[in-house]
This record gives structure tokens, C-alpha cells and sequence, in this order.
């Protein structure tokens, strides 16, 4: 990756050029930054008439508290019902009428208001978002309507058998720390929580220096910096924001079973991991490729396809976390199996530490990790996602380009350290379906 | 659209998403050429479209045979034959598809429908003549291995279980039996517990031989390659195959829905409904209207149905409705999901909802919007090499590909009146299957 600095008006723009693909053209990344302190970036892309684009703030579920348990998520919900100029119905058929889509959300490490649309229309979907992140309108009437359908999500996550899973092992895991609250919130603090708090939320949250603009798509770089400008430009530089650490997780390492109505037992062994930042968060990924990635990994070879104790085993770990990610195993069989299939599970992960992946192993796993990284990225609204993410977080919007780099650079003792790191004292939920249905 | 999302798992077991229509790009860009499509002496299709938006080729086999070309005592034949396909040929080990693709970087999955199966792998460029020949390799040299077979048995058993508990997709499957009654449309793809049990590589081989010949084979090819040298990587390998004569008989229409209403007592904390009619099938003339009609219902946050039922009267948590068009025939659905005690008046409101469609039709924005939206999926699918894949091998096995590249045209010229009279003739409030999975009171 090359980074050009160019200036252009008052700020500085960078271009990236994306190594490698001589087959494909690879579209240029331009980085500019507003008066104010909000970042723009622009990945002008020829290929497909569509444009997405890609507003995150930082904020989310890493920042809140057990009162404040889905605050970030609740309130980007009710941005989209309304805004100082339309009803939420009004505004609904204003980015279906230019065959857009428009969506937000808050999630762990940041918030977004997303959209997409045919290229033709670009202007009107950014300046819609503009208008969904600037002027909500957060009434009252909304707002209750937000929060029983999220109730109802909440009720059908603990309802699915796999989710509930996956959220006791997070909470085992984090204790305390928000990384064990899933993004939605607790039932008792989407109850609570009143307009007022949303709307501090909003005010606090809301601030240049928090705020990245990705777009990605058929347009020209220079005009999406006026258009971005015009739209938020008005918004008041703010003082830079600071975060607070927070303690460090120490799971127990303990084993518990549920026991409640499924037809599948699930089996779910977790620890933690580095975050992005870590000298070892790449070999921690191979490491989950060498287990779990895909149909050569050791669980799915060794438990599903040797052996038929599975129908689904794999790795999980989350997209991207600046804290201490989670490594969570799972595995999915009939009830009748779930010992053996537990047993299994344990072993491999003991046999990660005790045996060395190969060379095979290890080349095998970079692909599978790069492959992952470039699948991943092929759409617009992929790509607007990346660079805004990186780029709010404190990693820059070029972090791909560089973990794709470390991930290549990874040895198989990088791997043995990070096991021998890290796969230690497993946290266990074990999902036992009972037989009354 | 007429592949649903979201509900379409319950058909296509494997997969995740589904593509539904191609059309011209308005504005052709440099990087962009015409699929290109050829027919080998042997009967095989292949289709070919230069993408140059980024290094990824996807490179898929569609196979005309799927769940509906089972005899009723061999349910999940075609499923289970997907499955072993990925266990290895005479002159490829098993694990060759973690060697040969994920290896390099790439993704290889499949899939299974009631008329037809796809094996679909996106990879590296360079991989795609490797590709092309280890997909030959497996649609006529696959060994079907005996302890393989038994011991995937186990593995096609636990998908049954984990559908199971996915509620929605469980509607939708067990709504396909309601509104199909007796026709091969009603059956489960993933076949029964018990007939997987007794499953022999006898009746899986004689399946293969039948069905996985050239005449119904269409390989695609998108991405960053040399048309010329794809094809002749197809002529050597596909192309080599000996024509077996096979003529896959037409699937039959099925028979008027008889109204049905199932309750099914089903523990969890929200009840789930689905209503379902038949619709027309994929070469209908009407396909484009019902495409409308469905999207005008309930595929959007401004579409009726959501703006109805979840926001003015609270009534669910989520509807919305979803159009299929198989080969010969379609169902059209409308799904819910709610508190138990509102289940009755969330139907009566959908029945409302149904009726003023049919009597006022619908409006000038809402039909413009609904072809916008039409004319932006079809953008979106459109943006990844296999998106491109899907539509163009979808079209090509099930359809016909010039009706698929004309098709976005067509929805273009639909009027409010055809949308109206799809309505009518399609969504009768008096004769539709009605399902419920229903939480039992504690």
C-alpha cells in the first residue's frame, strides 16, 4: 500500500493503491478529513451502477453499561423512524422511491447508518443519511414502537437455540466486561431506558471527531468530498474524544450445562484472544483456520467427517474487536453424541497446543484467512463497511491491506505461541435438549 | 422476488442467499462484457461472462435434477448425492476440495432444490481451469464410497434435526406441503429420517448415472478470464463426455390448492404464521406482475403489510410476504411472526390487506417504487462474480437465459391494472393454506 499526502483545499487526502490483481482494476481509495474533524473516505469503483455508503460513529455496546445495555443499538433503531423534516413513513418512501435501501444500527465497537442505492441517486441516499444522523427526530411514539420490537428480538435470540448458547458462553467468558453483553441489550434495560437517555445519547455520541463517512461505488471522489461537506460541515468541531480502559476479562474457566428444549445439542468451548492490534491477533487466526476454518479444519475433518458426530463444527471469532476477542469452538450434534462429541472438541483443542501445525497445515490456513478477507469485500456496502470500521476504531481504513501482509508474514512458532497463549482453561456451555417438548 | 430470501433455505438446503433475475446493465461499463453462452456436441451449456471488477472467478456446475425427480420411496436421493459428491473421485482423494480450493484461498459450497442442483465455487482467477476440471471430474467420476455413504448418514440425519429448529425455515418447508398437497413440490429435499437410514449406494449410483449426464449439466464461468481459454478448458473436459440419450421429463402442474388450516403445537416464545397460495410458475407472463404484487405486500419497511400489521396496529413482530417461481408452478406466501393471542386477528388483517389490493389495487408511487426496487436488487445482486453466476445458472437449468436477460425490461412495462388483476387471480382470500406453529400454554 502506497499513501500519497496531496492537499486538497484546506485538509489533506491520501490515496491508496491497492497492491496486487493485475487481472481486476482495483479502485482508489481517497482519505480526507472535514474542517471539523469528521473523516471522509471515497472508493471509486467503475465496475457495478451502485453507490453504498457507510456513516460510523464510535460507539456501542463496548461503551455502555448493565443500565445502559443496548443503548447505542436502541437509539440508531429509532433514528430511522423519523427525522426533522418527514415521518418515519414519509422517510421510508423517500430512499424506496430512488430504489435505496437505508438501515442502522449499533453493534460492539461502533454504530452505523447505512445505504445503498442505483448510482444515479447517490446524492439523495447520503444526503438522506445525513438527514437520519443529524436531524432525528426520536419521538416518543417512535421510540415505544422501537422498543417492542426489539423486546421481541431479544425474547427470539434466547428462544433460538444456538444464539443462547453463544450468548452464556460470552458471559462466562467477559464476566463483567461489555464484551459479554450482546449488542441488543438485556430486557430490563431496553424496558428502562427513556427518551431522555436517548437523546443524551444521541448528543454525546454524535461528533465530528467520532464520525467516519465511507462511500464506495460508481462515483467521483471530488464530488463526494463537496456533497459530504455541504451536508456535514455544520456540524460544530468537538473536543477530541478519549476512551477509557477497561479491566482486563479473567474467566474462570468453568463448565455448565443448560438444559432446555432443542432438537440439537451444542457444544461450545470458548477463550480469549488479543485484539487487532496485538503482535499475535494474526497467528490467533490462523490458529482458528488450522481448527476451524472450513471443511480442512481439524474439527470439521477429524469430528465431522472422520467420525459423523457433527453436523456443524467450527471456530467462531468475532469480525474484528479492539479488546480481547473471543475464540469460541462449537460444535452441534444429536443428543446421543454430545459426550463424545464434547470429548472430541477438547481434544483438539489440547492437540492444538501439544501438536505443531504442518507446513500444509499452515499454508493451507493463510489462504483460507486471505481468501476469507477478499470474499469478504467483494460488494459495495462490504467495502463502505471496512473502511469506515477500521477507520473509527483507531486502526485506519488501510488495516486490511496490512493484516493481509502480517497474515503471510506468520510462522508456525507464531502459532504455537499463540496456542500456548491462549488455549488455556476453556469456558464450556454444554446445551443438553431435554426430551419434553 | 421469485427467489426468496430468508425463506428460500427451506427449498434450497446449503445456501444461505439466492439470485433471481439478470437484466441489460444500463449502462455498460468497460469492465462488464455480455455473457456469452455455447452448446457442446454432447449437450452440455456453458456460459460465459468476462467481470473484471475484481480477482475472484466464480465458476459453478448447475445440474438439472433436484428433489422432484425422486421416486416417492427415494426422498432426499438428490440431496444426499450432492453431499457425497464432495468425498471423492477415482483419480481425486477425499479432501480434495480443501486442497484444490480452499487451499488456494477459495470457498466451494452447494445446493439442492426441488429442480435442480448447484455446485458453486468462487476462487482466485488463475484456479479457473483447475476448477472447471475438478467440477468434470465430480459430476461423472465421484466413487460414492461405501463407508463414506454411512457415514454421512449421520451428518444428513443432524441437518434434518438443526432445520427443525429454526422456525422459520420450518414454516416455509411445511407451508411447501400444504399449498403443493400430493405433488413432488410438497417434499422435503432433505428426504426423511427413515429413508436416509436405509439408503444404499445401489439406488445413489443408479440416481447419479441417471441424472448427472452432459444434456443436464451448465457450467458458468464469471470473473477476470479469457473466454477462449475457458471454453476450450470446458470442450476438453465437459465436452468429453459421452452423450447418454436422458430426457428429463417436464415437472407436471400442480393441482388447485385445496384450502387447508394446520395448527401445529410448537414450543418457543412466539407463535410463527404462514399463508400460502399457488402462483404462476417461471415462464408464466404473469411473473413480472406477482414479482410486483409481493414486493407492493410485504418486502419492505414502506410496504403494506409491515406498515399495517407491525407499525399502526402492532399486531406482530415481523411479516412479510415472498413469491417463488419454480419450474412448474409457484407459491406465493406471506409469514408472520407473533404473540399467540394475535394470531387470528393478524390473519383477518392480512385477509383486509389481501382484499383491498384486489378491489383498489395499488397506487402510481407504490408501483413505481416496487420496479425501482426491482431494478436496484437486481443492480446489487449483480455486483459479485458469483451473483452473476447464480442468475445466469439459475436462468440457463430452470428458465431460459434470454427470458432472464429481458426480464427486468419486462417488469419495467407492468401496469398498476396487470398488478390489480395478478391479485385477483392469484390471492384468493377464501382458498389459501394456512400454518401455524403455535407455543403450547404452559
Amino acid at each position: 500500500m502506497r499513501r500519497i499526502g496531496l492537499s486538497l483545499g484546506s485538509a489533506v487526502l491520501a490515496i491508496g493503491l491497492a497492491a496486487g490483481g493485475g487481472a481486476a482494476q482495483e479502485p482508489q481509495v481517497t482519505r480526507h478529513v472535514l474542517p471539523n474533524g469528521m473523516t471522509v473516505l471515497v472508493r471509486e469503483s467503475p465496475a457495478v451502477p451502485a453507490v453504498a455508503v457507510s456513516l460510523q460513529v464510535r460507539a456501542g455496546s463496548r461503551f455502555e453499561t448493565e443500565t445502559t445495555a443496548g443503548i447505542t443499538n436502541f437509539l440508531h433503531r429509532a433514528m430511522l423512524r423519523g427525522t426533522a423534516k418527514r415521518t418515519a413513513e414519509q422517510f421510508a418512501t423517500s430512499y424506496e422511491d430512488i430504489g435505496g435501501t437505508l438501515d442502522a444500527g449499533g453493534e460492539v465497537e461502533a454504530a452505523e447508518v447505512r445505504g445503498q442505492t442505483l448510482a444515479r441517486n447517490w446524492e439523495t441516499l447520503l444526503a438522506l443519511i445525513a438527514e437520519a444522523a443529524l436531524e432525528p427526530a426520536l419521538e416518543q411514539e417512535e421510540i415505544e414502537r422501537e422498543r417492542r420490537l426489539l423486546l421481541g428480538q431479544i425474547k427470539s435470540r434466547a428462544d433460538a437455540p444456538f444464539s443462547f448458547t453463544f450468548d452464556a458462553v460470552l458471559r462466562d467468558l467477559y464476566g463483567p466486561h461489555p464484551y459479554g453483553r450482546h449488542y441488543l441489550g438485556h430486557k430490563e434495560s431496553i424496558e428502562r431506558l427513556t427518551r431522555d437517555e436517548l437523546r443524551a445519547h444521541y448528543r454525546a455520541i454524535y461528533r465530528p471527531e467520532r464520525m467516519v463517512l465511507a462511500v464506495s461505488g460508481q462515483v467521483e471522489r471530488g464530488r463526494v468530498i463537496k456533497v459530504a461537506e455541504r451536508l456535514f460541515g455544520r456540524m460544530a468541531r468537538s473536543a477530541p474524544h478519549a476512551e477509557d480502559a477497561l479491566a482486563v476479562p479473567e474467566p474462570a474457566g468453568e463448565r455448565r450445562i443448560i438444559e432446555r428444549r432443542a432438537q440439537q445439542a451444542q457444544i461450545l468451548v470458548g477463550y480469549l484472544g488479543p485484539g487487532l492490534s496485538d503482535s499475535l491477533y494474526p497467528a490467533v487466526r490462523i490458529l482458528a483456520a488450522t481448527l476451524g476454518g472450513g471443511m480442512a479444519g481439524r474439527l470439521f475433518v477429524e469430528l465431522r467427517d472422520r467420525r459423523g458426530l457433527a453436523y456443524s463444527t467450527g471456530v467462531v471469532v468475532p469480525p474484528f474487536r479492539t479488546g480481547p476477542a473471543f475464540f469460541v469452538a462449537y460444535l452441534g450434534t444429536a443428543p446421543a453424541n454430545a459426550a463424545a462429541a464434547e470429548a472430541g472438541v477438547l481434544h483438539e483443542l489440547e492437540r492444538a497446543r501439544a501438536a505443531p501445525v504442518t507446513a500444509e497445515e499452515l499454508a493451507r490456513a493463510k489462504a483460507y484467512v486471505r481468501g476469507q478477507l477478499s470474499m469478504d469485500r467483494r460488494t459495495n456496502a462490504r467495502q463502505a463497511w471496512y473502511l469506515a470500521f477500521f477507520e473509527v476504531v483507531g486502526a485506519g481504513w488501510d488495516f486490511p491491506e496490512r493484516y493481509a501482509r502480517a497474515i503471510e508474514a506468520v510462522t508456525a512458532a507464531d502459532v504455537a505461541r499463540a496456542a500456548e497463549r491462549y488455549l488455556t482453561q476453556p469456558t464450556v456451555v454444554v446445551l443438553q435438549p431435554t426430551t419434553q417438548r | 422476488m421469485r427467489l426468496l430470501r430468508g425463506l428460500v433455505l427451506a427449498l434450497l438446503i446449503g445456501l444461505p442467499v439466492s439470485g433471481c433475475t439478470l437484466a441489460r446493465s444500463p449502462q455498460p461499463s468497460p469492465v462488464i462484457q455480455a455473457p456469452v453462452r455455447h452448446v457442446l456436441p454432447n449437450g452440455v451449456r456453458v456460459i460465459i461472462q468476462e467481470f473484471r471488477s475484481s480477482e475472484v472467478v466464480a465458476v459453478q456446475l448447475w445440474v438439472r435434477a433436484g428433489g422432484r425427480d425422486e421416486a416417492a420411496l427415494e426422498l432426499g436421493l438428490a440431496h444426499y448425492l450432492e453431499h457425497m459428491l464432495f468425498k471423492g473421485t477415482t483419480t481425486r482423494a477425499r479432501g480434495f476440495v480443501d486442497r484444490d480450493v480452499e487451499g488456494v484461498g477459495g470457498r466451494m459450497n452447494a445446493g439442492t432444490s426441488l429442480d435442480y442442483t448447484f455446485y458453486h465455487a468462487v476462487l482466485p482467477a488463475p484456479r479457473a481451469v483447475a476448477t472447471i476440471e475438478m467440477l468434470a471430474d465430480i459430476s461423472v467420476n465421484s466413487i460414492l464410497d461405501e463407508t463414506e455413504l454411512e457415514l454421512e448418514k449421520k451428518v444428513v440425519l443432524e441437518e434434518m434435526r438443526l432445520s427443525e429448529d429454526s422456525p422459520q425455515r420450518y414454516l416455509a418447508r411445511q407451508l411447501y406441503g400444504v399449498v403443493f398437497g400430493s405433488h413432488p413440490y410438497s417434499r422435503p429435499v432433505l428426504g426423511t429420517a427413515d429413508i436416509i437410514q436405509k439408503l444404499t449406494r445401489d439406488t445413489l449410483l443408479a440416481f447419479y448415472r441417471r441424472h448427472y449426464v452432459p444434456e443436464s449439466f451448465a457450467l458458468v464461468v464469471v470473473g477476470p478470464v479469457n473466454p477462449t481459454e475457458t471454453l476450450r478448458a470446458a470442450e476438453r473436459t465437459f465436452g468429453r463426455l459421452p452423450r447418454s440419450g436422458f430426457h428429463r421429463l417436464p415437472g407436471s402442474a400442480p393441482a388447485s390448492l385445496t384450502p387447508k388450516r394446520v395448527d401445529v403445537p410448537r414450543p418457543g416464545a412466539f407463535a410463527y404464521l404462514g399463508m400460502g397460495w399457488l402462483g404462476p410458475r417461471l415462464d408464466h407472463a404473469d411473473t413480472p406482475a406477482v414479482d410486483l404484487l409481493v414486493s407492493i405486500l410485504g418486502q419492505s419497511r414502506s410496504s403494506r403489510l409491515p406498515l399495517s400489521l407491525r407499525e399502526r396496529l402492532a399486531l406482530v413482530n415481523s411479516v412479510g410476504s415472498d413469491y417463488t417461481a419454480l419450474e412448474a408452478g409457484g407459491v406465493i406466501m406471506v409469514t408472520a411472526q407473533l404473540e399467540p393471542p394475535n394470531l387470528a386477528r393478524a390473519e383477518a388483517e392480512i385477509l383486509r390487506e389481501v382484499q383491498r389490493l384486489r378491489e383498489q389495487g395499488v397506487t402510481d408511487a407504490e408501483l413505481r417504487r416496487a420496479i425501482t426496487r426491482a431494478e436496484a436488487g437486481h443492480a446489487f445482486r449483480s455486483e459479485t462474480a458469483e451473483g452473476r453466476a447464480r442468475l445466469l445458472g439459475h436462468a440457463e437449468t430452470v428458465w431460459r437465459l434470454a427470458e432472464e436477460l429481458a426480464y427486468i425490461d419486462r417488469v419495467r412495462s407492468v401496469t398498476s391494472e396487470q398488478v390489480r388483476l395478478a391479485a385477483r387471480r392469484y390471492l384468493d382470500p377464501e382458498r389459501y393454506g394456512r400454518l401455524a406453529f403455535v407455543p403450547p400454554a404452559r
